[in-house]
Protein backbone atom coordinates (compact mmCIF):
# COMPACT_ATOMS: atom_id res chain seq x y z
CA UNK A 1 0.00 0.00 0.00
CA UNK A 2 1.14 3.43 -0.59
CA UNK A 3 0.85 6.02 1.40
CA UNK A 4 0.32 10.09 1.66
CA UNK A 5 2.37 12.59 2.84
CA UNK A 6 2.14 16.21 2.52
CA UNK A 7 5.62 17.87 1.93
CA UNK A 8 4.66 21.41 1.85
CA UNK A 9 1.31 23.58 2.70
CA UNK A 10 0.78 27.06 2.91
CA UNK A 11 -3.26 27.76 3.07
CA UNK A 12 -5.08 25.97 -0.02
CA UNK A 13 -1.44 25.93 -1.37
CA UNK A 14 -0.46 21.68 -0.98
CA UNK A 15 2.07 19.39 -1.80
CA UNK A 16 1.73 15.86 -0.84
CA UNK A 17 3.63 12.73 -2.26
CA UNK A 18 2.49 9.24 -2.85
CA UNK A 19 5.58 7.26 -2.00
CA UNK A 20 7.04 4.03 -1.34
CA UNK A 21 4.36 0.75 -2.21
CA UNK A 22 5.56 -2.03 -0.14
CA UNK A 23 3.44 -4.00 -1.82
CA UNK A 24 3.85 -3.98 -5.36
CA UNK A 25 4.57 -6.37 -7.89
CA UNK A 26 8.62 -6.83 -7.62
CA UNK A 27 8.26 -6.32 -11.72
CA UNK A 28 7.51 -2.80 -11.56
CA UNK A 29 9.31 -0.21 -10.72
CA UNK A 30 8.47 2.28 -7.90
CA UNK A 31 7.59 5.43 -8.37
CA UNK A 32 6.69 8.49 -6.63
CA UNK A 33 3.19 10.68 -7.60
CA UNK A 34 2.85 14.02 -6.42
CA UNK A 35 -0.35 16.43 -5.78
CA UNK A 36 -0.45 19.53 -6.23
CA UNK A 37 -3.55 20.89 -4.62
CA UNK A 38 -4.21 24.85 -4.41
CA UNK A 39 -7.69 26.62 -4.21
CA UNK A 40 -9.36 23.49 -4.58
CA UNK A 41 -7.84 22.84 -8.18
CA UNK A 42 -5.91 19.45 -7.96
CA UNK A 43 -3.28 17.99 -10.41
CA UNK A 44 -1.01 15.15 -10.54
CA UNK A 45 1.99 14.57 -11.76
CA UNK A 46 3.63 11.55 -13.41
CA UNK A 47 0.19 9.06 -12.07
CA UNK A 48 1.88 6.36 -12.94
CA UNK A 49 1.65 2.95 -14.66
CA UNK A 50 -1.56 1.26 -14.97
CA UNK A 51 -0.81 -1.53 -12.08
CA UNK A 52 0.08 0.66 -9.99
CA UNK A 53 -2.96 2.50 -10.26
CA UNK A 54 -5.29 1.29 -7.81
CA UNK A 55 -2.38 1.97 -4.50
CA UNK A 56 -1.59 5.52 -6.12
CA UNK A 57 -5.90 6.19 -6.14
CA UNK A 58 -6.49 4.43 -2.50
CA UNK A 59 -3.77 6.45 -1.40
CA UNK A 60 -4.54 9.65 -2.81
CA UNK A 61 -8.13 8.97 -1.40
CA UNK A 62 -6.79 9.45 1.71
CA UNK A 63 -6.06 13.08 1.52
CA UNK A 64 -8.15 14.22 -1.55
CA UNK A 65 -11.64 13.04 -3.29
CA UNK A 66 -9.57 11.70 -6.20
CA UNK A 67 -12.64 12.46 -8.37
CA UNK A 68 -11.49 15.82 -8.23
CA UNK A 69 -8.48 15.59 -9.68
CA UNK A 70 -8.88 17.58 -13.29
CA UNK A 71 -5.37 17.41 -14.43
CA UNK A 72 -2.33 15.18 -14.85
CA UNK A 73 1.13 16.07 -15.69
CA UNK A 74 3.27 13.51 -17.80
CA UNK A 75 6.83 14.72 -17.08
CA UNK A 76 7.54 12.14 -20.59
CA UNK A 77 5.84 8.48 -22.08
CA UNK A 78 7.16 6.00 -20.55
CA UNK A 79 4.74 3.63 -19.01
CA UNK A 80 5.75 4.22 -15.49
CA UNK A 81 4.34 7.42 -15.80
CA UNK A 82 1.25 7.74 -18.07
CA UNK A 83 -0.07 4.35 -18.45
CA UNK A 84 -2.88 4.43 -16.49
CA UNK A 85 -4.36 7.46 -18.46
CA UNK A 86 -6.94 5.05 -19.35
CA UNK A 87 -8.49 3.83 -15.93
CA UNK A 88 -7.30 7.99 -15.25
CA UNK A 89 -10.40 8.74 -17.98
CA UNK A 90 -12.30 5.78 -16.50
CA UNK A 91 -12.80 7.63 -13.81
CA UNK A 92 -13.37 11.10 -14.83
CA UNK A 93 -13.56 11.09 -18.82
CA UNK A 94 -13.04 15.21 -17.96
CA UNK A 95 -9.42 14.60 -16.86
CA UNK A 96 -6.84 16.41 -18.66
CA UNK A 97 -3.35 15.65 -19.31
CA UNK A 98 -0.17 17.97 -20.25
CA UNK A 99 2.17 16.33 -21.40
CA UNK A 100 4.89 17.05 -24.57
CA UNK A 101 3.78 17.94 -28.30
CA UNK A 102 5.86 15.14 -29.07
CA UNK A 103 3.68 12.39 -27.25
CA UNK A 104 0.06 13.52 -27.57
CA UNK A 105 -0.67 11.12 -30.13
CA UNK A 106 1.46 8.24 -29.02
CA UNK A 107 0.04 8.48 -25.20
CA UNK A 108 -3.29 7.31 -26.81
CA UNK A 109 -2.03 4.23 -27.48
CA UNK A 110 -2.32 4.17 -23.05
CA UNK A 111 -6.05 5.98 -23.97
CA UNK A 112 -7.30 9.48 -24.09
CA UNK A 113 -6.92 11.26 -27.63
CA UNK A 114 -6.72 15.09 -28.93
CA UNK A 115 -9.04 15.96 -26.47
CA UNK A 116 -7.97 14.89 -23.10
CA UNK A 117 -4.24 15.57 -24.26
CA UNK A 118 -2.66 18.92 -24.09
CA UNK A 119 0.00 19.33 -26.13
CA UNK A 120 3.03 21.36 -24.44
CA UNK A 121 5.59 22.85 -27.00
CA UNK A 122 9.00 22.29 -26.52
CA UNK A 123 9.82 25.72 -24.76
CA UNK A 124 7.55 25.10 -22.25
CA UNK A 125 4.21 26.96 -20.82
CA UNK A 126 2.70 28.23 -17.24
CA UNK A 127 0.27 25.80 -16.40
CA UNK A 128 -2.22 27.71 -14.34
CA UNK A 129 -3.37 25.82 -10.94
CA UNK A 130 -6.05 27.44 -8.75
CA UNK A 131 -5.41 31.06 -8.19
CA UNK A 132 -1.46 30.06 -8.91
CA UNK A 133 0.57 29.00 -11.72
CA UNK A 134 2.96 26.42 -12.49
CA UNK A 135 5.94 26.06 -14.96
CA UNK A 136 6.31 23.20 -17.32
CA UNK A 137 10.07 23.71 -17.68
CA UNK A 138 11.90 21.88 -20.86
CA UNK A 139 13.94 19.34 -19.98
CA UNK A 140 14.36 17.39 -23.26
CA UNK A 141 16.72 14.31 -23.83
CA UNK A 142 16.86 13.70 -19.97
CA UNK A 143 15.88 11.39 -20.68
CA UNK A 144 13.14 11.12 -23.23
CA UNK A 145 13.70 13.85 -25.98
CA UNK A 146 10.18 15.33 -25.60
CA UNK A 147 9.93 15.70 -21.33
CA UNK A 148 9.12 18.46 -19.40
CA UNK A 149 9.90 19.36 -15.40
CA UNK A 150 6.58 21.01 -13.16
CA UNK A 151 8.00 24.09 -11.29
CA UNK A 152 5.72 25.39 -8.30
CA UNK A 153 7.40 29.12 -8.08
CA UNK A 154 5.49 30.25 -4.64
CA UNK A 155 6.04 26.21 -3.10
CA UNK A 156 9.92 27.20 -4.89
CA UNK A 157 9.66 23.03 -5.54
CA UNK A 158 10.77 21.38 -8.76
CA UNK A 159 8.93 17.82 -10.10
CA UNK A 160 11.86 16.34 -11.75
CA UNK A 161 10.54 13.48 -13.61
CA UNK A 162 13.38 11.41 -14.19
CA UNK A 163 16.02 13.60 -13.49
CA UNK A 164 17.75 13.10 -9.77
CA UNK A 165 15.73 9.11 -9.82
CA UNK A 166 17.34 7.00 -7.71
CA UNK A 167 17.06 2.78 -8.06
CA UNK A 168 17.07 2.71 -3.78
CA UNK A 169 17.29 -0.58 -2.36
CA UNK A 170 14.37 -2.46 -1.18
CA UNK A 171 14.86 -1.33 2.67
CA UNK A 172 15.90 2.17 1.73
CA UNK A 173 12.66 3.40 2.25
CA UNK A 174 13.37 7.30 3.50
CA UNK A 175 11.05 9.94 1.72
CA UNK A 176 14.08 12.39 1.58
CA UNK A 177 17.65 12.28 1.13
CA UNK A 178 19.74 11.80 4.42
CA UNK A 179 23.21 11.51 3.29
CA UNK A 180 23.62 12.89 -0.41
CA UNK A 181 26.73 10.67 -0.80
CA UNK A 182 25.71 7.81 0.13
CA UNK A 183 22.41 8.21 -1.50
CA UNK A 184 23.70 9.06 -4.76
CA UNK A 185 25.11 6.27 -5.48
CA UNK A 186 21.48 4.95 -6.49
CA UNK A 187 21.42 7.10 -9.14
CA UNK A 188 24.25 7.35 -10.78
CA UNK A 189 24.06 4.07 -12.88
CA UNK A 190 20.63 5.71 -14.15
CA UNK A 191 21.92 9.18 -14.66
CA UNK A 192 24.54 7.64 -16.85
CA UNK A 193 22.67 5.15 -19.02
CA UNK A 194 19.22 6.92 -19.05
CA UNK A 195 20.26 10.48 -19.91
CA UNK A 196 21.54 10.91 -23.63
CA UNK A 197 22.90 13.93 -23.59
CA UNK A 198 25.50 16.28 -22.09
CA UNK A 199 24.88 18.74 -23.81
CA UNK A 200 20.99 19.24 -22.88
CA UNK A 201 21.82 18.17 -19.33
CA UNK A 202 24.49 21.00 -18.87
CA UNK A 203 21.63 22.89 -20.46
CA UNK A 204 19.13 21.98 -17.91
CA UNK A 205 21.80 22.44 -14.80
CA UNK A 206 22.91 25.63 -15.60
CA UNK A 207 18.45 26.94 -16.32
CA UNK A 208 17.78 24.42 -13.07
CA UNK A 209 21.05 26.64 -10.85
CA UNK A 210 18.59 29.59 -11.61
CA UNK A 211 15.51 28.83 -10.28
CA UNK A 212 14.40 29.08 -6.33
CA UNK A 213 14.32 25.40 -5.56
CA UNK A 214 13.64 24.14 -1.49
CA UNK A 215 12.80 20.57 -3.00
CA UNK A 216 13.61 18.74 -5.71
CA UNK A 217 11.04 16.03 -6.26
CA UNK A 218 11.97 13.13 -8.65
CA UNK A 219 9.51 10.46 -10.03
CA UNK A 220 11.40 7.77 -8.18
CA UNK A 221 13.94 7.35 -5.20
CA UNK A 222 13.58 9.93 -2.17
CA UNK A 223 13.16 13.56 -2.22
CA UNK A 224 16.24 16.28 -1.89
CA UNK A 225 15.95 19.59 -0.07
CA UNK A 226 18.13 22.53 0.62
CA UNK A 227 21.54 22.08 0.09
CA UNK A 228 20.92 19.07 -1.45
CA UNK A 229 19.24 20.63 -4.70
CA UNK A 230 22.76 22.26 -5.45
CA UNK A 231 24.58 19.89 -4.43
CA UNK A 232 22.99 17.18 -7.32
CA UNK A 233 22.77 19.66 -9.47
CA UNK A 234 26.63 20.40 -9.31
CA UNK A 235 26.76 16.70 -9.20
CA UNK A 236 25.14 16.01 -11.86
CA UNK A 237 26.84 18.73 -14.25
CA UNK A 238 30.12 16.40 -13.44
CA UNK A 239 28.68 13.49 -14.46
CA UNK A 240 29.31 11.84 -17.95
CA UNK A 241 26.20 10.66 -19.53
CA UNK A 242 24.69 8.96 -22.76
CA UNK A 243 26.48 6.84 -25.34
CA UNK A 244 29.83 7.99 -24.80
CA UNK A 245 30.02 5.83 -21.19
CA UNK A 246 28.92 2.63 -22.18
CA UNK A 247 30.04 0.43 -24.77
CA UNK A 248 26.91 -0.56 -26.67
CA UNK A 249 28.65 -2.51 -29.74
CA UNK A 250 28.90 -6.12 -29.66
CA UNK A 251 32.60 -7.13 -30.46
CA UNK A 252 33.30 -10.01 -32.44
CA UNK B 1 -18.18 -15.05 -13.48
CA UNK B 2 -15.10 -13.84 -11.71
CA UNK B 3 -13.36 -10.64 -13.99
CA UNK B 4 -10.65 -13.60 -13.78
CA UNK B 5 -12.76 -16.46 -15.25
CA UNK B 6 -14.22 -13.95 -17.56
CA UNK B 7 -10.71 -12.97 -18.87
CA UNK B 8 -9.32 -16.83 -18.78
CA UNK B 9 -12.66 -17.33 -21.20
CA UNK B 10 -12.42 -14.61 -23.10
CA UNK B 11 -8.44 -15.16 -24.20
CA UNK B 12 -9.85 -18.98 -24.88
CA UNK B 13 -12.48 -17.30 -26.96
CA UNK B 14 -10.24 -15.34 -28.91
CA UNK B 15 -7.55 -18.49 -29.70
CA UNK B 16 -10.51 -20.43 -31.22
CA UNK B 17 -11.73 -17.44 -33.56
CA UNK B 18 -8.09 -17.31 -35.12
CA UNK B 19 -8.00 -20.88 -34.82
CA UNK B 20 -11.57 -21.04 -36.96
CA UNK B 21 -9.88 -18.24 -39.47
CA UNK B 22 -7.00 -20.79 -39.98
CA UNK B 23 -9.53 -23.75 -40.60
CA UNK B 24 -11.86 -21.26 -43.24
CA UNK B 25 -8.66 -20.89 -45.11
CA UNK B 26 -8.57 -24.89 -45.64
CA UNK B 27 -12.11 -25.32 -46.64
CA UNK B 28 -11.43 -22.54 -49.09
CA UNK B 29 -8.78 -24.17 -51.14
CA UNK B 30 -10.76 -27.23 -51.35
CA UNK B 31 -13.69 -25.25 -52.38
CA UNK B 32 -11.60 -23.40 -55.07
CA UNK B 33 -10.11 -26.97 -56.59
CA UNK B 34 -13.72 -28.26 -56.84
CA UNK B 35 -14.48 -25.19 -58.60
CA UNK B 36 -11.42 -26.31 -61.30
CA UNK B 37 -12.58 -29.81 -61.24
CA UNK B 38 -16.06 -28.36 -61.75
CA UNK B 39 -15.25 -26.57 -64.86
CA UNK B 40 -13.04 -29.27 -66.23
CA UNK B 41 -15.68 -31.96 -65.97
CA UNK B 42 -18.27 -29.54 -67.54
CA UNK B 43 -16.00 -29.43 -70.62
CA UNK B 44 -15.31 -33.16 -70.76
CA UNK B 45 -19.31 -33.91 -70.32
CA UNK B 46 -19.68 -31.34 -73.27
CA UNK B 47 -17.21 -33.41 -74.85
CA UNK B 48 -18.36 -36.38 -74.67
CA UNK B 49 -21.89 -35.02 -75.77
CA UNK B 50 -25.62 -37.21 -74.91
CA UNK B 51 -23.89 -39.63 -72.72
CA UNK B 52 -22.98 -37.62 -70.33
CA UNK B 53 -26.04 -35.05 -70.39
CA UNK B 54 -26.76 -36.07 -66.95
CA UNK B 55 -22.91 -35.74 -65.79
CA UNK B 56 -23.18 -31.92 -67.02
CA UNK B 57 -25.64 -31.06 -65.19
CA UNK B 58 -24.26 -32.13 -62.17
CA UNK B 59 -20.65 -30.49 -62.10
CA UNK B 60 -22.64 -27.32 -63.17
CA UNK B 61 -24.79 -28.32 -59.33
CA UNK B 62 -20.68 -28.83 -57.87
CA UNK B 63 -19.53 -25.87 -59.38
CA UNK B 64 -22.54 -23.67 -57.78
CA UNK B 65 -21.88 -25.53 -54.53
CA UNK B 66 -18.33 -24.52 -54.61
CA UNK B 67 -18.83 -21.18 -55.26
CA UNK B 68 -21.56 -21.06 -52.61
CA UNK B 69 -19.47 -22.83 -50.20
CA UNK B 70 -16.60 -19.81 -50.88
CA UNK B 71 -19.10 -17.08 -50.25
CA UNK B 72 -20.32 -18.62 -46.86
CA UNK B 73 -16.35 -19.06 -45.59
CA UNK B 74 -15.72 -15.00 -46.23
CA UNK B 75 -18.86 -14.42 -44.44
CA UNK B 76 -17.76 -16.86 -41.80
CA UNK B 77 -14.14 -14.82 -41.72
CA UNK B 78 -15.51 -11.35 -41.77
CA UNK B 79 -17.52 -12.53 -38.61
CA UNK B 80 -14.57 -14.02 -37.09
CA UNK B 81 -12.59 -10.81 -38.03
CA UNK B 82 -15.42 -8.76 -35.96
CA UNK B 83 -15.55 -11.28 -33.03
CA UNK B 84 -11.50 -11.02 -32.51
CA UNK B 85 -12.29 -7.14 -32.74
CA UNK B 86 -15.15 -7.56 -30.24
CA UNK B 87 -13.11 -10.01 -27.33
CA UNK B 88 -9.74 -7.81 -27.96
CA UNK B 89 -12.09 -4.96 -26.89
CA UNK B 90 -13.54 -7.66 -24.29
CA UNK B 91 -10.29 -8.55 -23.25
CA UNK B 92 -9.05 -4.66 -22.49
CA UNK B 93 -12.27 -4.07 -20.64
CA UNK B 94 -11.71 -6.96 -18.39
CA UNK B 95 -8.03 -5.55 -17.87
CA UNK B 96 -9.34 -2.28 -16.51
CA UNK B 97 -12.15 -3.59 -14.94
CA UNK B 98 -9.78 -5.91 -13.22
CA UNK B 99 -7.68 -2.78 -11.83
CA UNK B 100 -10.65 -1.12 -10.88
CA UNK B 101 -11.93 -3.39 -8.75
CA UNK B 102 -8.71 -3.65 -7.35
CA UNK B 103 -8.87 0.20 -6.51
CA UNK B 104 -12.03 -0.41 -5.19
CA UNK B 105 -11.14 -3.17 -2.85
CA UNK B 106 -8.21 -0.40 -1.63
CA UNK B 107 -9.77 2.16 -0.58
CA UNK B 108 -9.91 2.38 2.82
CA UNK B 109 -13.80 4.08 3.02
CA UNK B 110 -16.39 3.00 0.00
CA UNK B 111 -16.39 5.88 -2.41
CA UNK B 112 -19.64 5.86 -4.10
CA UNK B 113 -18.69 7.55 -7.36
CA UNK B 114 -16.43 4.95 -8.34
CA UNK B 115 -19.18 2.14 -7.03
CA UNK B 116 -21.48 4.38 -10.32
CA UNK B 117 -18.56 3.82 -12.73
CA UNK B 118 -17.71 0.61 -12.02
CA UNK B 119 -21.85 -0.84 -12.44
CA UNK B 120 -21.51 1.57 -15.83
CA UNK B 121 -18.52 -0.46 -16.83
CA UNK B 122 -20.20 -3.67 -15.72
CA UNK B 123 -22.98 -3.15 -18.18
CA UNK B 124 -21.03 -1.78 -21.16
CA UNK B 125 -18.72 -4.93 -20.64
CA UNK B 126 -21.79 -7.54 -20.75
CA UNK B 127 -23.48 -5.93 -23.74
CA UNK B 128 -20.02 -6.92 -25.51
CA UNK B 129 -20.58 -9.83 -24.28
CA UNK B 130 -23.67 -10.28 -25.47
CA UNK B 131 -22.69 -8.74 -29.07
CA UNK B 132 -19.70 -11.74 -29.33
CA UNK B 133 -22.38 -14.12 -28.36
CA UNK B 134 -24.88 -12.77 -31.18
CA UNK B 135 -21.70 -13.28 -33.67
CA UNK B 136 -20.85 -16.64 -32.53
CA UNK B 137 -24.22 -17.93 -32.89
CA UNK B 138 -24.18 -16.62 -36.48
CA UNK B 139 -21.16 -18.36 -36.63
CA UNK B 140 -22.81 -21.36 -36.01
CA UNK B 141 -25.95 -20.94 -38.24
CA UNK B 142 -23.42 -20.03 -41.62
CA UNK B 143 -21.00 -23.45 -40.35
CA UNK B 144 -24.25 -25.14 -40.27
CA UNK B 145 -25.17 -23.90 -44.12
CA UNK B 146 -21.67 -25.13 -44.99
CA UNK B 147 -22.35 -28.57 -43.62
CA UNK B 148 -25.68 -28.72 -44.99
CA UNK B 149 -23.92 -27.98 -48.59
CA UNK B 150 -21.28 -30.02 -48.06
CA UNK B 151 -23.93 -33.00 -47.44
CA UNK B 152 -25.68 -32.38 -50.73
CA UNK B 153 -22.30 -32.19 -52.51
CA UNK B 154 -22.00 -35.27 -51.04
CA UNK B 155 -25.27 -36.70 -52.14
CA UNK B 156 -24.28 -35.12 -55.56
CA UNK B 157 -20.81 -36.57 -56.08
CA UNK B 158 -22.58 -39.97 -55.74
CA UNK B 159 -24.78 -39.12 -58.39
CA UNK B 160 -21.92 -38.31 -60.82
CA UNK B 161 -20.54 -41.61 -59.87
CA UNK B 162 -23.81 -43.04 -61.13
CA UNK B 163 -24.17 -40.96 -64.25
CA UNK B 164 -20.28 -41.96 -65.26
CA UNK B 165 -21.65 -45.31 -65.28
CA UNK B 166 -23.52 -44.18 -68.76
CA UNK B 167 -20.55 -43.01 -70.18
CA UNK B 168 -19.64 -45.37 -72.25
CA UNK B 169 -15.93 -44.71 -73.85
CA UNK B 170 -15.84 -41.63 -72.02
CA UNK B 171 -16.50 -43.42 -68.99
CA UNK B 172 -13.67 -44.05 -67.06
CA UNK B 173 -12.27 -40.92 -67.74
CA UNK B 174 -15.86 -39.16 -65.68
CA UNK B 175 -15.23 -41.92 -63.21
CA UNK B 176 -12.26 -41.08 -62.10
CA UNK B 177 -13.48 -37.12 -62.03
CA UNK B 178 -16.50 -38.05 -60.01
CA UNK B 179 -14.73 -40.21 -57.58
CA UNK B 180 -12.05 -36.76 -57.26
CA UNK B 181 -15.10 -35.08 -56.23
CA UNK B 182 -16.18 -37.23 -53.92
CA UNK B 183 -12.90 -37.17 -52.36
CA UNK B 184 -12.68 -33.60 -52.10
CA UNK B 185 -16.18 -33.13 -50.45
CA UNK B 186 -14.97 -35.63 -47.93
CA UNK B 187 -12.43 -33.20 -47.35
CA UNK B 188 -14.30 -30.27 -46.64
CA UNK B 189 -16.59 -32.15 -44.87
CA UNK B 190 -14.30 -33.10 -41.32
CA UNK B 191 -12.78 -29.53 -41.70
CA UNK B 192 -16.42 -28.51 -41.24
CA UNK B 193 -17.09 -30.68 -37.99
CA UNK B 194 -14.18 -29.40 -36.30
CA UNK B 195 -15.42 -26.09 -37.01
CA UNK B 196 -18.29 -26.59 -35.73
CA UNK B 197 -16.79 -28.61 -32.94
CA UNK B 198 -14.66 -25.28 -32.02
CA UNK B 199 -17.13 -23.27 -32.01
CA UNK B 200 -19.50 -24.84 -29.50
CA UNK B 201 -17.24 -25.79 -27.09
CA UNK B 202 -16.66 -21.59 -25.75
FE1 LIG C 1 11.30 7.52 -18.09
FE1 LIG D 1 10.72 6.93 -14.73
Amino acid sequence: MKSATTIYQEGSHRWVVIARDQAKPGFVIDTNEYLISRDGDNLLTDPGGSEIFPAVFAALATVVDPMSISRLFASHQDPDIISSLGLWLDCNPQIRCHVSRLWDSFIPHFGGDDHSLQAIPDEGQHIPLGLGQLEAIPAHYLHSSGNFHLYDPDARILFSGDVGAALLPDDHNELFVRDFDQHIRHAEGFHRRWMGSNEAKLDWCERASRLKIDMMCPQHGAIFQGDDVMRFINWFAELPVGLSTFRHRRHS
Amino acid sequence: MSTQALQHSSSQQLASFVRLNEGIKGVVLIAFQINIMALNAILLAHRAGEVALGFGVISKELRTLSVELTALMQALSSDAYQAVNLISDLLRRERRQRLLEATRGQLAAPLPALDTILAERLQVFQNRALQVREVRLRLLDRLEEARKLCQFGTAISRSAKIEAAYGREYGRALAEVSQDFDQKIQAILPSIETLCAGMQRI
